[in-house]
Formats: C-alpha cells, sequence, structure tokens
C-alpha cells in the first residue's frame, strides 16, 4: 500500500540553512547540502527546501543550492519560495528539483497551475496554500479559514476548503498546506482544516505547520478518529534540532499503526 | 571497464537525477537526443515524467522511436522509466488519446476516481504519489504518476504494485526489455540497487 510520507523541510536563506541544522555527526549545519545528504540517508521520504529570501542574487544562490542538493541526493525533491512565473519554474527545474511549490503567484493567477501543470505535469506542480482560521462569527456551523499571502501578511479573503478545490481542479498535483496560526509554535497541525482539505481534495495534502512531537506526526497522518488523514507531514525543528532522527518518527507512526516506509537499512545510514 | 549507457534526452523532463544515479551504480553515461547515436546504443535509458502529447507523439512517429525499435530490435537492454516504460505500449488516454510505440500489447489508462481502499473510506488520491511496496519482492519505490498499464500479457509483468483495489504492473519484462512506473532515481538506495542490476544485466 502507498505509505504515508514524512518530509523535513528547511528554510533557506542567501543560501544558508534559517537557524541552521543542529544533529550528531554534521561539520556545518547552515550547508543546505550537508543537511540534506544526512536527511537522505536517514531515509527522508521527500525532502523540501524553502527559499526565504527576498533579494535577486539570493535567489539565485537558491538556484544553486537546489543544484548542489540535487547531486547528492536520490529522494524527491520539493523546492519553493517567491516563484512567480513559468521562467522561475524552469529555473528550478533545470536545477534538478522535481517538484515545485507554489503560493502567492497562484492566488494572484490562477492560470499559472494549469499551464504548468500542462507543460510539466500535475505530479510536478505543488500548490502551497497558507491558511488562518478566522475569528468565529455567531451563526457560524463550522470554524472558517481564510487563505493568506505574503507569509501570513495578508489577506486574500479566499475561503480555504473552496481555493484548494479549486487548485485541484485547475491541475495542481499536492496541495501543501500550511497552519499560519500554529508555524513555529510546536503546538501541532491544525488538525480540523487539515482533515477537511484531506476529505474534500481529490489530490495528495501534505500537513504543515506546529509540529512539536512525534505524537503530532501521528495526529496529521493517522485515519483515526481526531486525526487529520494528511497524506504527508511536513517538519521542521523536531528534525533540525536533533530531537528525533527520521528513522525514529517512522518506528514511532509504525508502532502506533500509521502506514510508513520502514526506517533505512543500517547499512545506507553509515554511507554519511 | 564501467558499462556505457545511452540516456534518451526527449525533452521530458530532466535527465540530470537518472544521469547521477546511473554513474554512482558504475555506469559511463552518454545523454543524447540524437537518433543515430540512440540507435548505437549498447544499452539505452529512457526516462520520462509529464504526460503523452505532443512530445510522445513526435517520438512516435519520428526518427527517435525509429531508433529506440533499432535497439529494442537488436536485442541490446532497454530500460523505459515511467513515461518511458508507458510509450512501449499500444496507446495511451492521456491528452484524448495518444498511440504509443506498440511494442509490447497494454493500454495506459488513468487511474479510476473514486477508487477506495476499503468501501466506505475516503476515495484514493491522484495523482499515486509517494513510496509504494511492489510485489514480490516487498521492496518500496517513489512513484508520481496518474496513469498506468493495463491489459500487460501476465508474461511481461515483473513487479506488481497496489493502489486501493487496484494492481498495475510496477515493473514489466519482455527479453531484453525492462520498464518500471516508479523512479529508481528517486527511491534512494532500493532505486540504486535496482539500476545496479540493470547494468549488470539482471532483472531488477
Amino acid at each position: 500500500m502507498l505509505k504515508r510520507r514524512i518530509i523535513p523541510c528547511l528554510d533557506i536563506k542567501d543560501g544558508r540553512v534559517v537557524k541552521g541544522v543542529h544533529f550528531v555527526g554534521l561539520r556545518d549545519g547552515g550547508d543546505p547540502v550537508e543537511a540534506c545528504r544526512a536527511y537522505d540517508a536517514q531515509g527522508a521520504d521527500e525532502i523540501c527546501m524553502l527559499d526565504i529570501t527576498a533579494t535577486v542574487e539570493g535567489r539565485a544562490t537558491f538556484v544553486d543550492v537546489v543544484r548542489r542538493v540535487a547531486r547528492q541526493t536520490f529522494a524527491p525533491l520539493t523546492v519553493g519560495g517567491g516563484i512567480r512565473r513559468e521562467a522561475d519554474v524552469r529555473r528550478l527545474m533545470v536545477a534538478g528539483a522535481d517538484k515545485v511549490a507554489i503560493n502567492s503567484a497562484i492566488v494572484t493567477n490562477p492560470r499559472l497551475i494549469s499551464e504548468l501543470a500542462a507543460r510539466y505535469g500535475s505530479q510536478c506542480i505543488v500548490a502551497a496554500v497558507d491558511v488562518r482560521r478566522m475569528p468565529a462569527r455567531p451563526g457560524d456551523v463550522e470554524p472558517l479559514y481564510e487563505v493568506v499571502i505574503h507569509g501570513g501578511r495578508r489577506s486574500t479573503g479566499l475561503d480555504a476548503i473552496r481555493w484548494c478545490e479549486e487548485v485541484a481542479e485547475l491541475g495542481a498535483g499536492e496541495i501543501m498546506l500550511t497552519s499560519m496560526d500554529r508555524d513555529g509554535t510546536r503546538d501541532g497541525y491544525d488538525l480540523w482544516i487539515t482533515r477537511e482539505i484531506s476529505r474534500r481534495v481529490p489530490i495528495p495534502v501534505i500537513a504543515s505547520g506546529g509540529v512539536g512531537s512525534l505524537e503530532h506526526l501521528r495526529e496529521g497522518l493517522a485515519d483515526a478518529e481526531g486525526c487529520a488523514g494528511a497524506d504527508a507531514a511536513l517538519a521542521a525543528s523536531i528534525f533540525h534540532f536533533g530531537l528525533f532522527t527520521i528513522g525514529e518518527a517512522k518506528a514511532y507512526l509504525q508502532e502506533k499503526g500509521v502506514p510508513v516506509r520502514p526506517p533505512e537499512p543500517s547499512r545506507f545510514a553509515s554511507h554519511v | 571497464m564501467p558499462r556505457e549507457v545511452t540516456v534518451v534526452d526527449a525533452n521530458l523532463g530532466n535527465l540530470d537525477s537518472v544521469e547521477r544515479a546511473m554513474v554512482q551504480v558504475g555506469a559511463a553515461v552518454v545523454v543524447t537526443g540524437d537518433p543515430d547515436r540512440i540507435a548505437a546504443a549498447r544499452m539505452l535509458v529512457f526516462p520520462g515524467q509529464g504526460a503523452f502529447g505532443e512530445v510522445t507523439n513526435e517520438i512516435v512517429d519520428g526518427a527517435l522511436g525509429a531508433a529506440i525499435r533499432v535497439v529494442i530490435g537488436r536485442g541490446d537492454p532497454y530500460l523505459g522509466i515511467c513515461v518511458g516504460m508507458q510509450l512501449l505500449f499500444e496507446d495511451s488516454e492521456e491528452n484524448g488519446g495518444q498511440r504509443g510505440l506498440g511494442v509490447l500489447p497494454g493500454h495506459v489508462r488513468r487511474f479510476p476516481s473514486g477508487m477506495t481502499s476499503f468501501p466506505g473510506t475516503r476515495p484514493l488520491k491522484i495523482p499515486h504519489v509517494g513510496w509504494n511496496d511492489v510485489h514480490p519482492i516487498d521492496e518500496h519505490f517513489y512513484f508520481s504518476h496518474s496513469y498506468y498499464v493495463d491489459g500487460v500479457d501476465p508474461n511481461d509483468v515483473m513487479w506488481t504494485t497496489r493502489y486501493g483495489t487496484l494492481e498495475f504492473p510496477a515493473a514489466i519484462s519482455h527479453n531484453n526489455i525492462i520498464g518500471c512506473q516508479f523512479h529508481p532515481e528517486k527511491s534512494q538506495w532500493a532505486g540504486l540497487r535496482f539500476l545496479r542490476s540493470f547494468i549488470l544485466g539482471g532483472r531488477g
């Protein structure tokens, strides 16, 4: 059966890992290539890198990072941040990315999704959707979530569920759903909206924002009551700070009955 | 001496990762879109992601398709990855119906929508993205596709994978031809092992 994926995610600024990655055996935790190699060797199901640089020079540096990482890893690579047009996608794909995650640009120009899907195939196009829970109003039957862009600084007025249905119809191959309320809190994923979108949208959903423990990964991925049933779980700090390895996360999930690809054979781990 | 492997560049996505993976397992790699060089290949790998459509039509009708037939007809080892495997079959439902090379019997079909694992559970997602296990070798590979090959001669099916209630060919083999629906170049140790056995002339 298809397994639920564990995806470590690195924020990159000016070619370096933001805040660094700190676990045993790494010489330079700020080097994205070294970090990605380590995650590949631990058996990460996919690796995600998001560029949070704001400058043009920084963007060029990111493309170079993608190229160097792609050359040294044998896992699927998803990249995002600052993608505005087809030329940006092409640069990253040529550099070796397998999928691109696009956020603000598809909100301002939804047609971009279908154009990119026709050119690269839906499987390459990940719609990055950042959402925020709206304050409850009298008479609401269920919570409302709004799509936000520019790192959560700008609201769009789009309803999160309807927007996710739309990106799927337009040809996106996956949704990377980030709760801006939970991002950075380590309080766990926003399970309500992740579950609703996973249930209602016919393409895979990657849960993102808020992981602070292995139990949070289980809640995001499991189909059980009260869990979100997402297809993949993105996490950053629990892996970067060496709290857990990918293998430990998988062993935990496996024991709790979540279908994951088994931790990698040890002879491969000794490779790095 | 390293085995020389020719990788077909048909404008069907990035070939870097396939090239690197082949090098990693000990091949000397030539990447080319030149039909003459492809026809002369002693070992051919045709990777492809994306879709059946304009690009594949040109391949099927053009010199590239002819070159691939030459290699296969001569009996030299051929490995088709994803769309590079799908192209070997008769036709595809993708983009309103497209012809394939017709080297092997079978049809490329879209996963039916509304497919479930068990009655009453949520429909399975399309595309089928992620790591799935293949039978009978019990190893996980990375898949990323919305179409699969149906109606394959059972003798040509090497490995299968289950997605929901559907069991489809994960890898096929017919004389000198090997094909895989998964991406060995993105499948870490399992993928490298698979590629290594291909260049050593094994069956994956």
